[in-house]
């Protein structure tokens, strides 16, 4: 090491990716016409309006406790459906159990749906089903597919060729390795991975819910709409301990199931 | 009894992987198959049970009844139907890890039950039995509820052996079945499955002339995808050093050029 490797010189190789980026950040902040002064004024009006929501509305409280079990029974049953839905999904993007153009075609579909964000299945949903839990259940189990889907797809395709094989060669037909061979093995990661997504519906069953799908979400945005600040409070707070407390305990089942030799 | 004749599968280059081979074996008969590796030993193999379809050639198979098929002419469903009558015992026990061994040995019978009654997974009390009999043949009975992963490597190759023996097969074929296995454990294995060839043909690759010497009634030599040799299981120094000579010569070739060597040289100069 010599000493010209201490001198400021090491750090020219940052000056142009810097000064590019602090370009393309201010570019951003003047098409979205975002200024430090702008937050500035909402942060001294949200602190305004905290204060104007506070204390919350206890009388409201147990009115609240019917649309947040609500929501995370869209959420459970989304999950449910959406991981029914992801092992069809999973069994024909696998290159070893289907043919390469179903395996193709369904790992298509399954980045189709990723791409397409929940709130907008919703919105297609609310213009075949009305508006109500029903969307939202359909919306949820949707979306599990993209995520659900290529990960269980992926799992199946590294498990071991010669376990299959070695069913295919007792006489065994495709249903019968998929039941016997492929989802016992599978299982544990299906578990983890519906347990995580389940998760991830809660939370999204509280914003489809605000867009239409009923449940605690639209109980938040209906407060806030009649103006009722102290009920939209109750609200807000029933929506981060029922997400808080499912993700707890999501976590801990997660934490508890034995991964070990799922994937050999 | 199994009729293997000119079997010939090559690589799309032209590269002759087997190469005419041809063989009959009758029940009573445990034969091993030598050879050094690449010679198209475990491809032969997989050719006997369809796993493989070979260019041309044919392997006829007697079913329980006693009727001839022709595994590399048969559709879909007819080899679905020939397999549940072939024991496969593979190299690595290549069982589902997270089902029991009573499950893994039920398994077995998977081909022969109606895919309905096998998914709700609907064995009946007979079939556990005739399940349980076949691991107390191989002395894991004991373990029928444990999960199969957590055994170790002969044992799992036992619970391979018990899945071949609940299918009552009319034909054994097993591919290294010793090869990941410590001696003792080897002969465990060996002892098992030589009383099986008393009632059902049975032929398995091995890499160890002195167990095929000890256990087998026959060995046969593939080299090059060629029988070279088919007869007494003893083989003598001489015969064993025509079967794998070219790869022990190989395997000098390479130790007089490798590097190490030359260094070693250089610092011996020195």
């Amino acid at each position: 090491m010599t000493r010209s490797d201490f001198s400021f010189k090491r750090y020219r190789k940052w000056v142009i990716p810097l000064v590019l980026l602090a370009a393309v950040t201010e570019g951003a902040a003047i098409v979205c016409g975002a200024t430090f002064g702008k937050l500035e004024e909402g942060l001294i009006k949200g602190a305004a309006f905290f204060r104007f929501m506070f204390p919350p509305d206890w009388a409201a409280f147990s009115e609240m406790l019917e649309p947040a079990f609500q929501s995370i029974m869209i959420a459970f049953l989304g999950t449910v459906f959406g991981t029914l839905l992801s092992i069809v999904f999973a069994v024909l993007a696998s290159s070893n159990l289907a043919p390469g153009w179903v395996r193709n075609s369904a790992r298509f579909l399954i980045g189709l749906e990723r791409s397409i964000p929940e709130i907008v299945i919703l919105l297609l949903m609310i213009a075949a089903f009305g508006l109500g839990p029903m969307p939202g259940i359909i919306a949820l189990s949707l979306g599990c597919v993209g995520m659900l889907g290529k990960l269980l797809a992926d799992i199946i395709e590294d498990l071991d060729p010669v376990m299959m094989e070695s069913m295919e060669s007792v006489g065994a037909n495709k249903m019968q390795v998929i039941v016997f061979g492929v989802l016992p093995q599978i299982l544990p990661n299906l578990i983890s991975y519906s347990l995580f997504r389940l998760e991830i519906n809660i939370r999204l069953s509280v914003l489809l819910g605000a867009v239409g799908a009923g449940g605690i979400g639209y109980e938040l945005d209906y407060s806030f709409n009649m103006l009722q600040y102290h009920r939209a409070f109750t609200a807000l707070l029933v929506v981060v301990v029922m997400v808080f407390g499912t993700e707890r305990l999501s976590y801990i089942l997660r934490k508890n199931i034995k991964m070990e030799g799922a994937l050999k | 009894m199994i009729e293997v004749k000119g079997l010939t599968k090559s690589l799309p280059n032209g590269r002759k992987l087997l190469d005419d081979i041809g063989f009959k074996v009758k029940k009573g008969e445990f034969v091993g198959i030598l050879g050094p590796s690449g010679a198209g030993k475990t491809l032969t193999l997989r050719c006997l049970n369809g796993l493989l379809k070979p260019d041309s050639g044919s392997v006829i198979v007697q079913d329980e009844l006693g009727k001839k098929h022709d595994i590399c002419k048969i559709d879909k469903k007819e080899l679905r139907q020939v397999r549940q009558r072939i024991g496969v015992i593979f190299q690595g026990y290549h069982l589902v890890k997270r089902l029991s061994v009573l499950e893994n040995v039920m398994i077995g019978r998977l081909g022969q039950i109606s895919t309905l009654r096998s998914i709700l997974y609907g064995f009946t009390d007979k079939e556990a039995e005739e399940a349980l009999l076949a691991l107390e043949k191989v002395k894991i009975a004991h373990m029928a509820q444990s999960r199969t992963g957590n055994l170790s490597g002969g044992e799992m190759q036992r619970v391979a052996i018990a899945r071949a023996i609940f299918q009552s097969p009319t034909l054994l074929i097993a591919d290294e079945p010793i090869s990941n296995l410590d001696p003792s454990n080897a002969k465990v294995i060996m002892k098992l499955i030589r009383p099986l060839s008393e009632h059902i043909p049975v032929v398995g690759v091995f890499h160890q002339p002195e167990m095929t010497a000890k256990y087998c009634t026959r060995v046969i030599a593939i080299k090059d995808g060629k029988v070279i040799y088919d007869g007494d299981p003893k083989l003598s120094n001489k015969r064993l050093e025509e079967i794998y000579g070219e790869e022990l010569g190989q395997l000098e070739q390479y130790e007089y050029n490798a590097p190490a060597l030359a260094i070693n040289e250089e610092i011996r100069l020195l």
